[in-house]
């Protein structure tokens, strides 16, 4: 369906991928992750030719698009583009902006037009909205329609330049429900995306993609759980981490608390992991600001990471200063009750000190 | 008050009816239709091209487009007019009207070529694309998504352009053109009471701006039922 054979695209003397190697079946769904900047977006847009490659070739069904000569825009109508900012048309209404590509280019008549735009708002689940404008929706209902509006020409291959990133989560849910409905119906399809469980669950196969190129690729299972190369360990690994720094007594905790929910949301924690998780960080901190910042800011920094085989959360505190370890100092009275308590409630922890920095590693 | 209502009245008849006075001011106010529709006209398609070529990604296109629409626009328009009428076109018999109209024209047609060109600049270029990835040519998408757009963006500059090209034509009596505001004046001057005929000119120059504004808002209404 789509092969691309040694693939270059630079900006001047900036390489954005070089020597790109890689063949999609019909059909298969690819997932394409990657740290941000790695120049997936400008892939994508190369596969489209809106940005032309340096050098390399591009087979659609066994036609290379990069010859001189085709006819792009017969290309194009192949192909639909699905982008993180919706790009509606604002000046027409949702109906409209489904028709206005198949009754302008490929000629169809308004009343047959129209009748395929309502099939397709329905599977998008938007009917009731045919006559609205973009203005007028919510992000995700929006990407819907620019996924319906995409789906009106009848593509071979629909490309989704991260499609939720612009969204909530629960608009998140809407749009990748309807991307999932679509693996069903066979189009082939390639996805940018951050969202990586749903990129695990959806995806025939993984590109992942670093500086220079498409760096390894495999099945959900072979790059999330064994990936072979040494960016793609980092990059995932990375995924199952949380860092997070405190220089200032006045550091904002609120905004704390909230990102370490939300990257305990990732990975399905119930809310009464994450709410120990959070309790013993803010009293750690709360302590150790307390007793050994007094006269200095402080100088603390966190990392939360998930295991997939236990389950579990491990937390790994540090912080300069003197050998101290608070929860080995707990006097009497109520003064010490966070110390307490997890010591209680940990299964294990452990706390070392060497070169000026002290280290509290904590297992839930 | 029945006085002054009768003076009203005697003004009104000395100024308009006697010796067909009204004629003469319904000529004038042709003659400032035409002038500002023509300019209108072609000034628009002069502005078409102006914006072309300022838009070009041919330099030398662009920066003689630059060059012609900074001159054009820094200058007033009457002493554009009077370079054509007493310098230009001197030496031949060239109606002062036709000259007037390109005047006219080129004056507003730079204006409207800046008009256009910041209405394009404005449409979202991402719709565009994605317009091209549905299949659409380079020129397809401009016509079916950026020019209805930048069309809206730049309503209400282009109208208010235009109530100014209809108010700069009054300038025209300078190379004798016989338009709204000089026959209204010479009416005034003829019978000693230049309030009355000066003020009835401001209220066809005001009746003449509120029918583009009506035009523009019926026009608007068409479009948004369509």
């Amino acid at each position: 369906m789509i092969k691309i054979k040694g693939l270059t695209k630079r900006f001047g003397n900036l390489t954005i991928f070089e020597n790109v190697n890689v063949q999609v079946n019909k059909g298969e769904c690819i997932a394409l992750i990657g740290p941000s900047g790695a120049g997936k977006s400008v892939f994508f847009r190369s596969i489209a030719m809106l940005e032309r490659p340096d050098s390399g070739n591009i087979y659609i069904n066994d036609q290379d698009i990069t010859q001189k000569g085709i006819d792009l825009n017969q290309v194009r109508q192949k192909m639909g583009m699905v982008y993180q900012g919706f790009h509606l048309f604002s000046h027409l209404n949702v109906l409209d902006n489904i028709t206005l590509a198949p009754r302008k280019v490929k000629k169809q008549d308004r009343e047959f037009a129209e009748t395929k735009a309502m099939e397709l708002l329905n599977l998008v689940g938007l009917e009731d909205k045919a006559s609205f404008y973009p203005s007028q929706l919510s992000g995700g209902q929006q990407q819907r329609i620019a996924i319906a509006r995409s789906l009106a020409m009848e593509p071979e291959i629909m490309l989704f330049d991260e499609p939720t990133s612009a969204l909530d989560p629960t608009m998140t849910c809407e749009v990748l429900s309807i991307i999932r409905k679509l693996t069903k119906m066979g189009i082939t399809m390639l996805i940018i995306t951050h969202e990586m469980n749903f990129a695990k669950e959806v995806s025939d196969r993984i590109f992942y993609m670093d500086i220079g190129g498409i760096y390894e690729e495999g099945t959900p299972s072979e790059i999330f759980d064994k990936p072979k190369k040494e960016k793609t360990k980092a990059f995932i690994r990375k995924l199952k981490l949380f860092n997070f720094r405190i220089d200032s007594k006045s550091f904002d905790m609120v905004a704390m608390n909230a990102q370490i929910e939300v990257f305990c949301q990732k990975y399905n924690l119930g809310s009464k992991q994450v709410y120990n998780v959070r309790l013993f960080l803010e009293e750690l901190i709360v302590e150790l600001i307390k007793t050994c910042y007094t006269n200095s800011p402080p100088d603390i920094g966190f990392t939360i990471e998930y295991s997939d085989e236990t389950n579990g959360i491990v937390i790994y505190l540090s912080y300069n200063g003197p050998d101290f370890n608070p929860l080995n100092n707990i006097s009497s009275g109520f003064d010490n009750l966070g110390m307490l308590l997890i010591k209680r409630m940990a299964h294990k922890y452990d706390h070392l000190f060497e070169n000026g920095c002290n280290s509290i590693i904590i297992n839930l | 008050m029945n006085s002054s209502l009768h003076a009203i009245t005697q003004s009104f008849y000395d100024n308009l009816i006697a010796g067909d006075a009204y004629l003469i001011v319904l000529k004038g106010v042709w003659i400032t239709v035409l002038l500002s529709v023509s300019g209108l006209l072609f000034g628009t398609i002069i502005a078409g091209f102006f914006c072309f070529l300022r838009m070009s990604k041919i330099k030398i296109f662009k920066i003689t487009a630059r060059i012609i629409i900074a001159v054009l626009r820094g200058s007033p328009v009457l002493l554009l007019l009077m370079i054509l009428y007493y310098v230009i076109f001197a030496n031949n018999r060239t109606d002062a009207v036709f000259i007037a109209v390109i005047a006219f024209a080129l004056n507003s047609g730079s204006h409207i070529a800046e008009i256009m060109r910041s209405a394009l600049g404005a449409v979202d270029k991402n719709q565009l694309e994605a317009a091209r990835m549905l299949g659409f040519s380079r020129s397809k998408a401009f016509f079916a998504i950026t020019l209805p757009q930048a069309g809206k963006i730049a309503k209400p500059v282009f109208q208010s352009a235009i109530v100014n090209l209809i108010q700069w034509t009054s300038v025209v009596g300078y190379v004798t053109i016989n338009d709204l505001t000089r026959s209204v004046n010479s009416i005034g001057a003829r019978t000693g009471d230049p309030f009355f005929a000066l003020f009835f000119g401001i209220l066809i120059y005001l009746g003449l701006s509120y029918t583009v504004y009506a035009l523009f808002t019926t026009g608007e209404r068409r479009l948004e039922a369509k």
